[in-house]
């Protein structure tokens, strides 16, 4: 207070009493800032303060939108969501109150650099804190943030996670060996059920009794009226070996038996042979196939025979991966191809000759930039539908993306070239072409192996993930895995991905370490 | 030798750098041009070697006309011309071996030099060069590893392998400090006095002109507005200096003897 006199001179003047700052900065929170002519203070507080109340109420809204009053809907948002709206709204008073107090300081010891030491320096700065606390809790509510779901689902997302971070298991298989007998049963039961199965010596056999009956139907509630149990008896089967036990329709549909949410299973005895009760499973047919049907009950003993070999996912992986690096090479070579003349281009120190070059400079690099701001993933999307999908669309969407990329980056090294050598070497009487050898090439190479290199590194990252949408590579491979909840496979994919991508990494900056 | 008639330059921006200049460069002399930046010092040099192509005036070499010479013998002429430089202008990638047979490049065939093959004479040349100028240990250092000093013995180094009849130096020392000043310009004293090379130098500090000077000419708005034997110039005061120079003279401050050249 003793020191108001003094900053008061320091400062700029108020225009209006400071009662009268907080007051209208009480109904319109940063007026009274801008009335005492603290614009940008004033300004950001009322911006800050509007868009709070904004979203605020949108959030109030979507809570309680059917409530009939404004009174009742924050009652029942508050109901709803205690914390987080009672938070906001504490915060958002207490922002509005502050704001008044701000004004009416302000105007008093003006200024926004009050000479009053730490503490008051601290109440102003404070206001912004109070500011960036309530967006991010707003931020927080918006943004869907739920920790709690993230530790209590952690259970879940273990087995896939698992199975992603540690896929080896699905990178070998073995060839195996089917042991199987089967036996006709005739649906719904007639005049000639079908006899046992011809008994050969030497060979697995199965008897069903009986070998006709009804399958499982549902009724109008879905429940299950349960079938025919078939009592079944093999013999001649791999000793204590696990046997599955399969239905076979007449349209030659296979499908394992399951009864109570398991697969129907029965381990064979020291001799080979195993009895079973089955009932006769649900099968819904096709409605041409009227009259009486001949199924089949299948056993079979599924045993891996062999020594370990490639998984069809790891060949398919190897496979992608390949085709992803070459995708990225091929990416990068059009693209330095075709954006060296570009790069001319759209080099300033070439195309300030004449206004027809300079527009050529303009027109240049706005398609670059326009070209070069949309995202690979982007062009592959257009890329597969010019092309259609695999590989090239990837190299397309690179190549054009590289194009621009490289074309900047080139045309300012082009930029970047000292005059002085080309002058020194046309001085000893050279030709051009020896002065572009001797002068020019020397001091492009740098910045154009080094940019090329980046890029390459770049596009052979991109071709991991433009397979996503389409356009070739194990990014395709990897989005059909995880489609299809093959989580193993496609954490092969994702280790093959880290490895390569790590891989180049190390090897294009060592080269560019060697280089530069 | 060579014979400045009338010489004037003006950029396609209106700039008049140079305005009807004339004088004579006589073989054998250490001329230099003094001036303010801005003066035309650098436009008149490069003129010289067509680097700029003047707009009007005639510049007569050996009894042929530079001005009129076509892209072919202009380079004959060109490799006759020595020329330093005040930011040196290496290629500072390339190793200093290379930047300076580059001075070759005029002489060689061109297409066995696009695969940077030198015929063994010049070879042995750029090395005895470099053991010359007292450099011959760095030769396959890159050249932007050197420091200042050396980097512009390597630009001698590299006009000295054009065996030019007149050096071109264009304030070779202005980006050098003073010690090496006398260092830098001790070396085309010699090569002046020793091997009768002319040197047409553009020089900014008083001392360093009344040290090494044969002859100065005077540079102001692109026109000539003194001339001076080699007596005039030594007995000239900072006033006289002053007023050809339009500003404050300047000296180095650093001993003149030739005990700095080392």
């Amino acid at each position: 207070m003793t020191d108001s006199s003094i900053s008061r001179e320091s400062e700029k003047q108020s225009w209006i009493p400071a009662p009268a700052a907080g007051v209208i900065s009480l109904f319109i929170p940063g007026l009274g800032q801008l009335l005492s002519r603290q614009i940008q203070r004033g300004l950001l507080l009322l911006a800050s303060t509007v868009t709070i109340v904004l979203l605020l109420g949108w959030r109030i809204n979507l809570l309680a939108h059917r409530e009939p009053t404004i009174w009742a809907m924050i009652t029942k948002a508050i109901r709803r969501r205690p914390f987080f709206i009672g938070l906001v709204v504490v915060c958002t008073v207490i922002l509005w109150l502050w704001i008044a107090l701000d004004a009416y300081r302000g105007a008093r010891f003006g200024g926004p650099r009050p000479r009053g030491g730490l503490k008051r320096r601290g109440a102003r700065v404070g206001i912004f804190v109070l500011i960036i606390f309530t967006f991010f809790s707003l931020g927080w509510q918006i943004s869907e943030i739920d920790l709690v779901k993230m530790i209590a689902e952690l259970p879940d997302a273990w087995p896939p996670l698992s199975r992603v971070l540690w896929p080896w298991a699905a990178a070998v298989t073995r060839d195996t060996q089917e042991v199987s007998a089967g036996a006709k049963i005739l649906v719904p039961c007639g005049e000639n059920p079908p006899p046992p199965p011809f008994e050969e010596p030497d060979k697995p056999y199965m008897v069903s009794t009986p070998t006709c009956g009804d399958l499982t139907q549902r009724d109008a509630n879905s429940r299950d009226i349960l079938g025919t149990m078939l009592n079944l008896r093999g013999m001649r089967f791999k000793p204590n070996t696990e046997t599955e036990i399969w239905w076979e329709d007449p349209i030659g549909n296979e499908f394992q038996i399951r009864q109570k949410g398991e697969y129907v299973t029965v381990m064979t005895d020291d001799r080979g042979s195993f009895e079973i009760d089955v009932v006769m499973p649900y099968r819904l047919m096709p409605p041409s196939m009227r009259g009486r049907q001949i199924h089949q009950i299948v056993a079979k003993q599924i045993s891996p025979v062999g020594g370990l070999k490639p998984s069809e996912a790891l060949l398919l992986c190897i496979g992608r991966m390949v085709e992803t690096i070459f995708m990225g090479m091929m990416a990068t070579i059009f693209g330095i191809i075709f954006s060296i003349p570009v790069s001319f281009l759209a080099a300033r120190n070439l195309m300030s000759g004449s206004p027809i070059t300079m527009a050529i400079y303009y027109v240049t690099r706005t398609i670059l930039n326009i070209v070069r701001s949309i995202e690979p993933l982007i062009w592959a999307l257009i890329a597969v539908v010019w092309v259609g999908l695999g590989p090239f669309a990837g190299i397309v969407a690179l190549t054009v993306h590289s194009i621009a990329a490289l074309g900047k980056l080139y045309s300012e090294a082009i930029e970047n070239i000292d005059r002085g050598p080309i002058e020194a070497i046309q001085a000893t009487g050279a030709t051009r072409l020896q002065t572009i050898m001797y002068a020019v090439v020397p001091q492009m190479i740098v910045p154009f192996v080094s940019f090329s290199i980046y890029r390459w590194d770049i596009n052979v990252r991109m071709s991991t993930v433009i397979g996503l949408v389409g356009g070739g590579g194990i990014g395709f491979l990897l989005v059909q895995y995880i489609r299809l909840l093959d989580y193993r496979s496609a954490g092969i994919a994702v280790w093959f991905i880290a490895v390569a991508v790590a891989l180049l990494d190390y090897v294009s900056s060592e080269i560019r370490q060697r280089f530069i | 030798m060579l014979e400045i008639k009338n010489l004037t330059k003006v950029y396609d921006d209106g700039t008049v750098a140079l305005r009807n200049v004339s004088f004579e460069v006589e073989p054998g002399e250490f001329l230099v041009v003094i001036g303010l930046s801005g003066s035309g010092k650098s436009t008149l040099l490069r003129c010289i070697n067509r680097l700029i192509d003047p707009t009007e005036g005639t510049i007569i070499w050996d009894d042929e006309d530079i001005t009129a010479l076509e892209q072919d013998q202009l380079r004959h002429i060109r490799r006759k011309i020595g020329m330093i430089f005040q930011h040196f202008n290496l290629v500072k990638r390339s190793s200093v071996y290379t930047n300076v047979l580059s001075g070759r490049l005029g002489y060689v065939n061109p297409l066995s030099t696009l695969l940077h093959h030198f015929p063994s004479r010049d070879r042995k040349m750029a090395m005895d060069a470099l053991e010359r100028l007292g450099i011959a240990d760095q030769a396959h250092k890159r050249a932007d590893e050197l420091s200042g000093g050396q980097q512009q013995r390597v630009g001698i180094a590299r006009a000295l392998m054009q065996q030019p009849k007149m050096i071109l130096a264009d304030e070779p020392v202005a980006s050098l400090d003073p010690v090496l000043a006398h260092s830098i310009l001790g070396y085309l004293e010699k090569l002046n006095q020793d091997e009768g090379i002319t040197v047409f130098c553009s020089l900014h500090y008083l001392d360093l002109v009344q040290r090494y000077a044969t002859r100065v000419i005077g540079l102001r708005d692109g026109q000539i507005v003194y001339k001076g034997s080699q007596e005039e110039i030594r007995r000239m005061t900072d006033e006289e200096f002053k007023d050809i120079y339009g500003e404050e003279a300047v000296r180095v401050g650093v001993g003149k003897s030739e005990e700095a050249d080392t």
